[in-house]
């Protein structure tokens, strides 16, 4: 294993990319083997990189501290693993869902391309490299949600630019400061106190990772995408890739740049953004008619744990939200699969066209099932151990509001996932949707995989607290905090979990409620709520897009241009298009009198431009 | 071997005719393509090694018997050399499907080559004398290559090119008289060394003005311009290409360049007069331009323009300028030879040059429409492309001589090439397609390859520019910058 090793995860994919893009259509076949053999190598180098887990290539680059410098170690191999294992899976399952898409060819290929840039943003150990990757992430964004087709595919993929476009932005902008403090780009030597100048470099590249896995306020095209983009590449991209990522680079900024301290204002910070996150977007999920916008509000809800949990500063907190983060990328792409394998075959995946598919699909039921319950924390699902130590932690520093906030985000999502599930896989058959069979084994296999990580991770969860999240850990924890996560998180019988309990009972009693007011009809279960006075105006407005930053940003440039349209730049306009084009034209049309093609003319002015010569030059040379 | 550069073409010109009664097309098409891509990789890859150690002389001899003419090859030449070459060899292949049509292809070739020796030999010769010989040499040759169509427009344009062009060499010609009359020597070290013991100001100044006329006249610099824009948008698509791009630069900017700065040494009298035909030439053929709707006639303006920026960087007379000012030569020579040839792509497929009548051509001749937007933004001074860095070159060198107004006039005139430019882009590519141009369609093989060869020249040379600046512009600049020494000093028998 020599360093240059590292430069595979990161070229294999590019390659592959490249010649994917070349294949011709009929050669689908080869296509697909090529993408799923790729993806095997890189799960099959995942695993030696992870036992390897020490290795450095650095080659000097554009000097100024500025390296082609990759590191591996246990978080990046860990990382890099699981991106290996979901691109797999994302794999499998597009040589099925994106058989018959228009441009599926190049979906394949930027999917290999995000692969290779996310492979080299993890493995990145110089700030000029990840930028360098990071950035390279926005082109296929952009060009995966543009494969959706729709007539607002465009727009949307715009908007996912243009957000995720300022939350880099913003990452540059504190890298820039954390260079000028640190005095270094290399950023396993960058450790700094957050204070100054340093705070709002943190502050900044919060923004960005957090913007990057769909924290709140930078979250809202992730809904839209989840109508316009295939769903193949929400389960790759917002349910997965973009968490692993952005939670990764949260991790490294919060822990190993800065020494973020509990209870101090930047951790209290980041608690808000988690908890205000968790609630709002679960409340929007709620009341979501659409299997697919519902999940992508759940998506961006689920950020708000991690980022709680990385928040608190607490061993077990940061533990939880870490380990929360592999957690919801398994069970969101397990569901967003399973929503795909819904529309697959169902063609909709509207709730109210929906109904009573278990019998027909009793696999994707199966997981769909299984991956519902873990996120919603259900006792014995890796959801309920991970969002367990993010309570712990919340608990431990002392701000029991952030606790209230997470509980009071798990009855939703419970609530939410009980009227989704309730409404696709039970009840009575509807009208709207003809016989359906399971999908093909391509497609019910991700997910099925997945849901049974889901269980393992859960109840021997033991395996990836200390093959995964413990070590990241090392060196981080306080002398003698105690870090005996099984005791924590699996003992049922103590407060914590009693409480987590009580509000999933609270959740189903609600969904009862709501579907018998609703003529039980499951879809509608949500609807007592989203009636609640007051709460409903606010939902309407955020229906109306009111309360998306990026929609009323655009309005007020919009705005703002209109002004400068007729304030400034008609006046100005003026001045061109009257007085410098009229006089522009009045000397051309002199100029071009003259030429009046006597040949006489143009030898008289040659004449008269000798003697003008002849007289300058004597005069000027005397 | 220099010498091949003048003899080579003239011997495959000697046998085109005899060739042309095998073959009509493939033969001569073949061998006039073949001497020129020769003549490329003669220039660019042995050139630099030959005058590695010091300029090349060589003494032409006739069965053993030395003959007057004397060849010399040093960095400036070289560069001409590379450019003549290079854009020949682009017209030529062009010419292949274009020429197609009009027929008496060995002819065609054969005129071809003879202008093409012409203007190797002028970029080689060492002498007063055989600068006109060989500018007459290269000039009838385009007399009867304009008007090659032999239609009335034609015929037309080449006679009243040929009346003023003769108007110019005659002036050239007593140029020459005056300076050999007051030297009693023909050969640029000879003259150099014997004009710097004479100290006669005033008949100098009065043989700079005849060569400055002459030499004008046929660079077209304002007020000597008005023959251009009739005789070469007439001329059939490959020669306005050559006429525009390499023989108004060869026997105007070259011959003007090389006498003033190494044989009369630039005093700044010449300077200030230069500099300011250069900045008029910008600004009136740029307004001239303007007003086009005959597109090639637009092109024709836009080259006596641009001439005035080469002839103002090298007017300028500091080494930054004479580089800008060669840099521009080349890249202009690359980018308007390239705008001739996609113009005649378009009068090919559509028959017309009225810029009115076009429309959204892009939509039937995307990749002639490419190539046209490549060449125009080059001239217009758009980054990343070579005409950006050339023209940013002589600006820097203006503002660093201390001319803020010319370097003014030169960055508001590249607004006005931007504009006529983008007009006659969006006015015959973009826009809704004109129903007439349903059925048009791209351009035959060589005439697109010659033009997207040409555009990725533009595009390659505007990313290394500045090692292309070092390997050919460099040494071409030293030359000119070294002044009287560089003729005297190394160039002796």
């Amino acid at each position: 294993m020599t360093p240059k090793m590292l430069l595979l995860p990161i070229l294999l994919p590019a390659a592959l990319a490249a010649i994917l893009l070349l294949l011709p259509r009929t050669l689908r076949l080869l296509r697909d083997v090529l993408a799923v053999a790729g993806a095997a190598v890189l799960v099959y180098y995942g695993f030696v990189f992870f036992s390897v887990k020490d290795l450095r290539y650095a080659v000097p680059w554009l000097g100024m501290g500025i390296d082609f410098d990759l590191r591996l170690y246990h978080f990046s191999s860990f990382i890099l693993l699981a991106l290996a294992g979901f691109l797999i899976l994302i794999t499998l399952y597009a040589t099925v869902k994106m058989k018959d898409a228009p441009r599926g060819r190049e979906f394949m290929a930027y999917v290999f391309l995000t692969a290779a840039f996310a492979n080299g943003a993890v493995l990145a150990n110089n700030f000029v490299p990840l930028v360098f990757f990071w950035e390279g992430l926005l082109v296929t964004l952009y060009g995966l949600i543009t494969i959706g087709g729709r007539p607002t595919s465009g727009r949307t993929a715009v908007k996912a630019l243009l957000i995720s476009g300022f939350c880099d932005f913003a990452m540059i902008l504190g890298i820039g400061l954390l260079w000028t403090v640190s005095g270094t780009a290399t950023m396993s030597e960058i450790s700094v106190e957050p204070t100054g100048l340093a705070a709002a470099a943190f502050v900044l590249m919060m923004i960005g990772a957090a913007g990057k896995a769909g924290a709140m306020p930078f979250h809202t095209w992730i809904p839209d995408a989840a109508t316009d983009a295939p769903v193949t590449f929400m389960a790759f991209l917002p349910a997965a890739f973009e968490k692993l990522l952005g939670i990764y680079l949260l991790a490294r900024v919060s822990l190993d740049f800065f020494k973020i301290q509990p209870g101090s204002a930047m951790s209290i910070l980041l608690m808000i953004v988690g908890a205000v996150t968790i609630v709002l977007a679960v409340l929007m999920a709620l009341v979501q008619t659409d299997l697919k916008r519902l999940l992508s509000y759940h998506a961006v809800s689920q950020v708000g744990y991690m980022v709680l949990g990385i928040g608190t500063a607490i061993p077990i907190g940061i533990a939880g939200g870490i380990f929360h983060m592999i957690n919801h990328a398994m069970y969101k792409s397990g569901l967003f699969l399973s929503a795909g394998s819904v529309e697959h075959r169902a063609g909709t995946t509207e709730l109210k066209k929906l109904g009573g598919l278990r019998r027909d699909m009793p696999l994707t039921a199966f997981g769909f099932i299984v991956c519902a319950l873990a996120i919603s924390g259900v006792w014995p699902l890796n959801g309920f151990v991970s969002k367990e130590m993010v309570f712990h932690g919340a608990l431990e520093t002392g701000y029991t509001v952030f606790a209230i906030a997470a509980w009071i985000g798990a009855i939703f999502t419970f609530a939410s996932f009980l009227k989704a599930g309730h409404s696709v896989f039970f009840g009575e058959r509807t009208r709207e949707v003809p016989e359906v069979r399971e999908s093909p084994p391509a497609i019910v296999l991700p997910i099925l995989v997945l849901a049974g990580l889901c269980i393992l991770f859960g109840v021997y969860n033991k395996l990836p607290l200390t093959l995964f999240i413990q070590p990241i850990l090392a060196g981080h924890a306080e002398a003698g905090a105690p870090l005996d996560f099984t005791s924590h998180a699996l003992d049922v019988f103590n407060m914590v979990a009693l409480i987590s309990i009580g509000c999933l009972v609270l959740a189903f009693l609600l969904h009862r409620h709501g579907f018998l007011k609703g003529g039980r009809k499951a879809h509608l279960a949500s609807e007592p709520i989203h009636r609640l006075p007051g709460v409903h105006q606010l939902y309407d407005l955020a229906e109306r897009r009111v309360f998306d930053p990026y929609e009323q940003g655009v309005k007020v440039l919009h705005g703002l241009s209109t002004v400068l349209f007729k304030a400034v730049d008609r006046p100005i306009d003026f001045v061109y298009e009257k007085i410098v084009t009229v006089t522009g034209s009045k000397f051309t049309g002199i100029l071009k009198k003259a030429h009046n093609g006597h040949y006489a003319n143009y030898l008289a002015w040659c004449l008269a431009g000798l003697i003008i010569l002849a007289g300058a030059l004597s005069l000027l040379a005397k | 071997m220099i010498i091949l550069f003048v003899a080579l073409p003239l011997v495959v010109a000697a046998v085109l005719p005899l060739v042309g009664k095998v073959s009509r097309r493939v033969l001569p098409d073949l061998l006039a393509n073949a001497t020129l891509v020769f003549l490329l990789v003669y220039a660019a890859v042995t050139g630099r090694a030959l005058i590695a150690g010091g300029p090349l002389l060589q003494q032409v001899t006739w069965l053993g018997e030395a003959v007057g003419i004397r060849l010399a090859l040093d960095g400036f030449s070289l560069f001409m050399l590379v450019a003549v070459s290079l854009v020949g060899l682009a017209a030529s292949l062009f010419a292949i499907d274009y020429m197609e049509h009009y027929g008496g292809k060995a002819n065609y070739h054969a005129l071809y080559l003879i202008m093409i020796a012409g203007m190797n030999g002028l970029i080689l010769v060492n002498d007063l004398f055989g600068v006109y010989l060989f500018l007459e040499v290269a000039a009838i040759a385009s007399y009867a290559l304009v008007a090659f169509g032999l239609g009335h427009d034609e015929l037309e344009a080449a006679f009243k090119y040929l009346a003023l062009s003769v108007v110019g060499s005659s002036f050239v010609l007593a140029g020459i008289a005056v300076i050999f009359g007051m030297t009693g020597s023909l050969e640029f070290g000879a003259v150099a060394a014997a004009l710097r013991e004479l100290d006669a100001g005033a008949v100098v100044a009065i043989a700079s003005a005849l060569f400055l006329m002459g030499f004008g006249l046929k660079a077209a610099l304002v007020p000597f311009h008005a023959w251009l824009p009739d005789a070469h948008p007439s001329a059939p698509a490959p020669i306005s290409a050559v006429l525009s791009g390499l023989l108004i630069k060869v026997s105007g900017v070259y011959a003007m360049t090389r006498i003033f700065l190494n044989v009369f040494g630039l005093t700044p009298a010449l300077s200030a007069v230069l500099m300011v035909l250069g900045a008029v030439s910008i600004v009136v053929a740029a307004f001239l331009a303007l007003g086009q709707k005959d597109m090639k006639r637009m092109l024709a303006y836009s080259s006596i323009s641009q001439v005035g920026y080469v002839v103002l960087g090298i007017g300028l007379g500091t080494p930054l300028g004479i580089a800008g000012g060669l840099f521009h030569l080349f890249n202009h020579a690359l980018a308007k030879g390239l705008l001739f040839l996609t113009s005649g792509s378009v009068q090919h497929a559509t028959g017309t040059r009225d810029l009115d009548e076009m429309g959204g051509l892009a939509k039937r001749m995307p990749i002639t429409a490419a190539a046209n937007l490549v060449g125009a933004l080059s001239i217009a001074g758009v980054p990343p492309l070579n005409g950006f860095w050339s023209k940013l070159i002589i600006i820097i060198a203006l503002v660093q001589a201390g001319e803020p107004v010319f370097a003014v006039i030169a960055v508001l005139a590249s607004v006005l090439t931007l504009w006529y430019y983008l007009l006659m882009q969006r006015k015959a590519f973009f826009g809704p397609l004109n129903e007439k141009w349903a059925a048009v369609k791209e351009a035959p093989f060589w005439m697109t390859a010659s033009t997207v060869l040409l555009a990725l020249l533009c595009l390659g040379i505007g990313i290394l520019f500045a090692s292309t600046v070092a390997t050919w512009v460099q040494p071409a600049a030293d030359v000119l910058a070294d002044g009287v020494q560089a003729v005297t000093g190394s160039w002796g028998f």
